[in-house]
């Protein structure tokens, strides 16, 4: 018999003969009825479907078939017996038709009692061997297998489980062989087909886990052993996958748990192309919904230990020793996942056992060396990162004390702290990484354990209910090994890479390691967010270390045991070469918070128990020793860096400096101010920082109090006057200069008790002052540029009216007569400015409105420039405390742009109105002026 | 018989219960293909049965017709192409025999008898005058038939009661068939057949090299299956001729290519048995389309020296669909009873021997056989 040349055809074939069949059977004409559902069968021959295209075929047939099947039962045995029609139609000449014909007869029988049950079925599917076609034996056994669902007998477990085992063994030989049929280019096309036809025999498994439901001494006796070894005799990737993956998801997880060692034992067994981690996955992932389930249903039984009897990761562990030793052809690629899913599933068991992880990284490790570790390729790089650093999606962490759905960061952060402080091996992995992963992972676990945001989920939490979750918020950094376990796995990060490192040199080169290169050797101040990061580090841990501990057990950290921490966390950082610049002011940073907090209590025992001359001692000593500390971290950043950061180190010693004169420790505040000077006058070489710094220590000393004695700060501020007067340029000098003259006026700081007009002996010195004010006045009056000489003499003027206000004349020596004078100085030198100008009249316009509010200026201003644009009404221009010029835009205020030499075209208009600043300034000085007289009657002598 | 002249008597012979008796439905055989599906119904009888009827004569308007007695007579007779009995024709293909027969179809004409085994008569009535219609009843009494009757394409097996009205002219003269069928038991069948076996079962290892499926012409493509000789020996049913029945299996292989066993219960069927057996694969680089199991009807007939022989497909069953692996097993199993077959024969002129064929057609079309002899028998 032939079949349809077209699917489409064959379709049509099929309905045809569907019709007439039904058309026999209502007329009682069985054997005509069968004879068309013969011809219609021929078509399920056709050897050049797609297994799609049979699919559909398929189906239609098998709905005709249930049509026929319903006539059979309903008509037996009054017009025909079934066990005749069997006979029958095994004479049909063609096999599939045959067979189908059979089934469908015979499983028509099956319905009733009084047949010979057992004897059909196993007749069935022995005769179904006749079809050793693939696709169309899959087919076939699959109609078997949907047939016999309702009707294999129910009294027999053991025969249906037989029965239907059987049908899967021969099923999945049919599937393996057809990857083996046809010619070997279309071996891809086979593995499609395949895959698509998977489901036919992954059913038989499922039908099997309905059939023994929870008879598990079935399963495991009899069921179990002989799927497994058919898995493993047919020896096919495709079907090994994805049946191990199907008895995993079939069958139910307390099977799993009782038959682990022999399901992990028969991934032994399997082809070598087997990914065996996808096969543990699954497992792994049914034990976790288990213990999840169990969860849920009493939460409890964790701690109770419900289902301890079965020692889960001690099978693993076995499983992956065996392993590792008898495949060793194993890549890290394949190694390594499999590794993970296991520790998914410790950590689902086992949450509290970081001994299991350190087995586990322990085996890790050693498979990598044993790999060697320049073999490491990109790909496992890739799975090296994922593993190290957590982000497997599945993990799921869980601690002893259940935690809120939503706090998986900070259970998280937990773990990975438990984990670097408990797991040595962990460490040695991250090591033989290279430097690019160890740094993404440290990356990684560092931005966990600082995640601010689950910090404050937490304590948002807390606050509603302070029992539960208060304990479990914040980490608890027990002692010093932990932190410094912690440095070692940052190392890394912390570690600088002068010159070409050899590794780097060769192909793993990678973005991160230009970047890194060109940065230090640039030695540029750019932002690093590793090293910034790793500040925030230092001080997290601080912090950390300092917090108040609920837990009674842990004491809170004594403040030598934090000074031991910060010189644990020096030494380890001062690894860091030239990045010691980014770490070391965080490091200094604490130093100065422990200086204080020794400083507090020296006080309190001052207070209180002054008699204890021995404690006090100590802490005074303490606290020098730690300023030593200090200056060796600056001294460290000044060595590892040399001049780079100069500015830095100055600054650093200014505020020690600072810090030690708080604490009257005369003897080290000047030391730390001649440090800044030796700095200042050995390193700092750049005009602008030597104001900037000047001015900086200037501010320092104005406010110490303690270096009066021994003239320390006589010698201190001469020094500092003299070298403002030394400055490149003259607009410095002058500027440099008037600021100093406050260091001989000093003025009350309220923290530490002192009063204007309460306070007596404060440091002042009129005569000085004016001399500076004086000198100050005669640079700027010998300074060519006009604008910048007439600016800069408002600004002194500004000065003179500070002291002015702020003292009586015989003490600042700063007289009516001189401020008069100078204003005088000032206007001729405006007026002279204006003769300057070419467009004269606009000033004398301008300065005709000299009364007008700034608004008014603009306005003046945009009229006179005829509206030239947006920029200039929106822009007014300021001028810095160092020189510099600031563009003020008013549209958003906030927004400076400095100009430092205007030099562009739209500057040009710029240019134009600096002229003004001078106008203006003084126009606000005068204004000032005006409005003192009514406060101050010594202000009416000044004339305007 | 002739047109011109119409026969004055009319002659029936009916015989008893003919009705109630059980009847086959024969092929009125002939190779023009236009007749195939006429067919014709016999009465059976077997042997030693009595044959009784009456025969109705009827004489024409009432004349008179004198005759000189009038005869029945049981006839047995073996029928065969006449040619086939000279020598020369034996390089004649069997089938390439064109039909010259007449269109009655009672009996082949081209068939002339070569034997007369069976031939009773008596007579019904003296020498004397027909007036009007009269019957005579006839018996003959436990009729031995020493042959089933048979009909095949070159041979017949014909069974048939004639009634003679003997004239001065003329002989006028009707002839009625009826069919005839031998049960036997496995071991009369066995016996029966003893004598010939050794020689048919040298010819038939011999001719495995010909093509066993005649409906094909290609032979350039035939492949033929090697079976080892000594398996050929041991399928001669003379080496178990006692009844009980031992299982045939037998080695069949290409080397290197395929190596299959085929076994099957025993090698004797009564007609209404299943022959159930089993292939099992041992090396299979064949890409195998499917595998049929056919039963091949040998007719040999003819003198020993220029025996011509024909085969004919009985059936054709598809037993595997698509390629099988080293370690499988195909079940087979075969209703014989819905067929229309035939049971072994032998006698001087001819004998018919069935033979199992399994074909195995590969994915390129060509097709591999083996054959090996069954004996046929028929049961009650």
């Amino acid at each position: 018999m032939a079949y349809a040349d077209s699917p489409e055809n064959a379709i049509t074939v099929i309905k045809q003969r569907t019709v007439l069949m039904n058309r026999c059977l209502s007329q009682h004409k069985l054997m005509e009825s069968l004879q068309h559902t013969s011809i219609m069968l021929t078509e399920l021959r056709n050897p050049n479907l797609s297994p799609k295209k049979y699919y559909e075929l398929y189906v239609i047939i098998f709905d005709s078939l249930t049509n026929l099947s319903t006539y059979l039962i309903e008509n037996h045995p009054q017009n025909h017996h079934l066990a005749d029609l069997y006979e029958l139609v095994q004479y049909t000449g063609n096999v599939v038709p045959r067979l189908y014909l059979m089934i469908t007869v015979g499983t028509s029988y099956l319905t009733f009692n009084d047949a010979p049950k057992k004897e059909i079925l196993k007749d069935m599917i022995e005769m179904c061997r006749g079809v050793q076609n693939p696709i169309r034996g899959l087919f076939l056994r699959y109609y078997l297998s949907q047939r016999t669902k309702e009707l294999l007998p129910e009294d027999d477990p053991s025969f249906n489980s037989q029965f239907i085992m059987n049908n899967f063994i021969e099923m999945n030989k049919l599937w393996v062989r057809l990857q083996h049929q046809g010619p070997l280019r279309e071996r891809e096309t086979r593995t499609r087909e395949r895959k698509e036809l998977q489901i036919l025999v992954g059913s038989q498994l499922v039908r099997l886990s309905q059939i023994i439901d929870d008879n598990f001494q079935m399963y495991k006796q009899d069921i179990l052993p002989t799927i497994l070894e058919q898995v493993i005799q047919c020896r096919d990737l495709v079907s090994q996958e994805y049946l191990l993956d199907v008895i995993c998801q079939v069958f139910t997880d307390e099977f799993h748990l009782k038959t682990l060692d022999t399901l992990l034992q028969t991934t032994l067994h399997l082809n070598p192309d087997v990914s065996i981690n996808k096969i543990v996955l699954t497992l792994v992932d049914r034990l976790n919904d288990y213990v999840t389930r169990q969860l849920e249903n009493d939460p409890n039984s964790i701690s109770s230990k419900t289902y301890s009897d079965v020692d889960v990761f001690g099978t693993f562990w076995d499983f992956l020793t065996v392993l590792n030793h008898e495949r060793p052809d194993l890549s890290l690629q394949q190694f390594i996942p499999l590794i993970e899913s296991v520790i998914i599933l410790s950590l689902k068991w086992y949450p509290d056992s970081f001994e299991n992880l350190n087995k586990l990284f322990e085996l890790v490790l050693q498979k990598t060396k044993d790999y060697g570790q320049k073999n490491i390729s990109l790909e496992s790089e890739h799975l090296f990162l994922i593993l190290l650093s957590f982000q497997n999606s599945k993990l799921q962490l869980t601690t002893s004390s259940a935690l809120p759905q939503n706090s998986f960061n900070i259970s998280k952060k937990h773990f990975i702290f438990q984990l670097i402080s408990q797991c040595q091996a962990y460490k040695n992995i991250l090591a033989l990484q290279s430097i690019s992963v160890q740094k993404k992972v440290v990356n990684e676990i560092i931005d966990v354990l600082m995640d601010t945001e689950a910090e404050e989920l937490t304590e948002n939490e807390s606050e509603s209910k302070p029992n539960s979750s208060g304990p479990t918020s914040h980490l608890v950094i027990e002692d010093k090994v932990q932190v410094q376990r912690l440095l070692s796995i940052c190392e890394s990060l912390i570690i600088s890479r002068s010159g070409p490192a050899p590794n780097v040199a060769s192909s793993d080169a990678n973005i991160d390691e230009v970047f890194f290169n060109r940065h230090d050797e640039e030695e540029s101040w750019m932002l690093d967010p590793i090293q910034e990061k790793l500040a925030h580090l230092i001080h997290w841990i601080m912090n950390t270390t300092s917090r108040k501990q609920t837990n009674k057990n842990n004491p809170r950290f004594s403040l030598e045991a934090q000074l031991e921490i910060l010189l644990l966390i020096k030494s380890s950082f001062i690894k860091g070469g030239i990045n010691v610049k980014y770490t070391f002011p965080a490091i200094i940073t604490n130093f100065w918070k422990l200086l204080r907090k020794c400083h507090m209590i020296k006080e309190y025992l001052l207070k209180k128990r002054a008699d204890n001359i021995t404690l006090l001692s100590h802490y005074s000593n303490l606290s020098k020793q730690m300023f030593k500390f200090v200056s060796r971290c600056i001294n460290d950043i000044f060595n590892s860096c040399d001049n780079s950061c100069t500015d830095l180190i100055l600054k650093l010693n200014l505020q020690c400096a600072t810090l030690a004169d708080q604490f009257q420790l005369n003897e080290i505040s000047y030391d730390f101010f001649s440090q800044a000077f030796t700095i200042f006058e050995e390193s700092l070489s750049d005009s602008k920082t030597q104001l900037q710094a000047l001015i900086y220590m200037a501010q320092s000393l104005q406010k110490t109090r303690s270096l009066y004695k021994e003239t320390y700060y006589d010698s201190l501020i001469v020094r500092c006057t003299l070298h403002g007067s030394k400055l490149l340029k003259k607009q410095d000098q002058c500027r440099a200069v008037y600021l100093c003259s406050h260091l001989w006026w000093a003025t009350e700081i309220s923290n530490i008790g002192e009063e204007e007009g309460v306070t007596d002996n404060f440091f002042r010195d009129g005569k000085r002052v004016l001399e500076c004010l004086q000198r100050s006045l005669r640079v700027a009056d010998s300074i060519m540029d006009n604008e910048q000489s007439c600016e800069l003499m408002v600004e002194i003027l500004n000065r003179c009216l500070y002291y002015f206000i702020h003292g009586e004349e015989a003490e600042t020596h700063i007289s009516i007569k001189y401020i008069n004078g100078l204003i005088e100085l000032i206007k001729t030198n405006l007026k002279s400015l204006k003769l300057e100008d070419n467009s004269a009249t606009m000033i004398a316009n301008s300065m005709d409105e000299l009364h007008i509010t700034g608004e008014d200026n603009m306005k003046a201003n945009t009229n006179s420039d005829d509206g030239s644009g947006n920029i200039d009404k929106d822009t007014n221009v300021a001028i810095g405390s160092d020189g510099t010029y600031i563009q003020l835009n008013t549209l958003n205020g906030s927004s400076t742009i400095i100009h430092g030499v205007v030099a562009t075209t739209s500057g040009s208009k710029l240019l134009h109105r600096l002229k003004y600043i001078p106008v203006y300034h003084f126009q606000r000085t005068c204004e000032y002026i005006e409005s003192q007289r009514e406060v101050d009657d010594r202000f009416k002598v000044i004339y305007v | 018989m002739s047109i011109f002249f119409k026969s004055p008597i009319d002659i029936e012979i009916l015989f008893d219960n003919e009705e109630s008796r059980k009847h086959v439905d024969i092929a009125a055989r002939s190779s023009n293909s236009s007749y195939k599906s006429m067919k014709e119904s016999l009465p059976v009888y077997e042997d030693g049965e009595s044959l009784g009827g009456i025969v109705t004569l009827r004489v024409r308007d009432g004349k008179k017709v004198d005759h000189l007695g009038i005869k029945v007579s049981v006839i047995g007779s073996i029928d065969m192409i006449k040619s086939h009995g000279s020598g020369n024709s034996a390089t004649k293909k069997p089938t390439s025999t064109t039909s010259s027969s007449s269109s009655n179809g009672s009996i082949d004409v081209r068939k002339n008898s070569v034997d007369q085994f069976l031939c009773q008569s008596y007579d019904l009535c003296a020498a004397g005058e027909l007036q009007h219609s009269q019957s005579f009843p006839f018996l003959f009494r436990d009729l031995s038939k020493r042959y089933e009757s048979y009909k095949g394409r070159n041979v017949d097996v014909a069974y048939y009661v004639k009634v003679t009205v003997m004239r001065k002219s003329t002989d006028i003269s009707k002839m009625k068939k009826f069919w005839v069928y031998l049960y036997n038991s496995i071991a009369t069948a066995s016996n029966t057949l003893s004598a010939n076996e050794l020689q048919a079962n040298s010819k038939g290892v011999a001719s495995d090299v010909r093509d066993a499926d005649d409906t094909t012409n290609n032979d350039t493509l035939k492949n033929s299956v090697q079976g080892g000789a000594e398996d050929g020996n041991q399928v001669l049913p003379a080496t178990h001729s006692n009844n009980e029945p031992k299982p045939v299996r037998l080695d069949i292989g290409i080397e290197n290519c395929l190596h299959i066993e085929f076994e099957y219960a025993k090698s004797q069927y009564s007609l209404k048995e299943v022959i159930v057996g089993r292939i099992y694969f041992l090396l299979t680089r064949l890409r195998i389309k499917h595998m049929e199991l056919s039963l091949i009807t040998r007719e040999s007939s003819g003198l020993q020296t220029s025996n011509v022989m024909t085969d004919s497909t009985a059936i054709r069953y598809e037993i595997m669909d698509g390629s099988s692996v080293k370690g499988e097993t195909i079940p087979i199993r075969l209703f014989l009873s819905g067929y229309d077959l035939t049971p072994n024969m032998s006698c001087n002129y001819f004998n018919v021997k069935n033979y199992l064929s399994l074909v195995i057609i590969d994915e390129d079309g060509r097709r591999y056989f083996k054959q090996s002899e069954i004996t046929l028998y028929r049961t009650r």
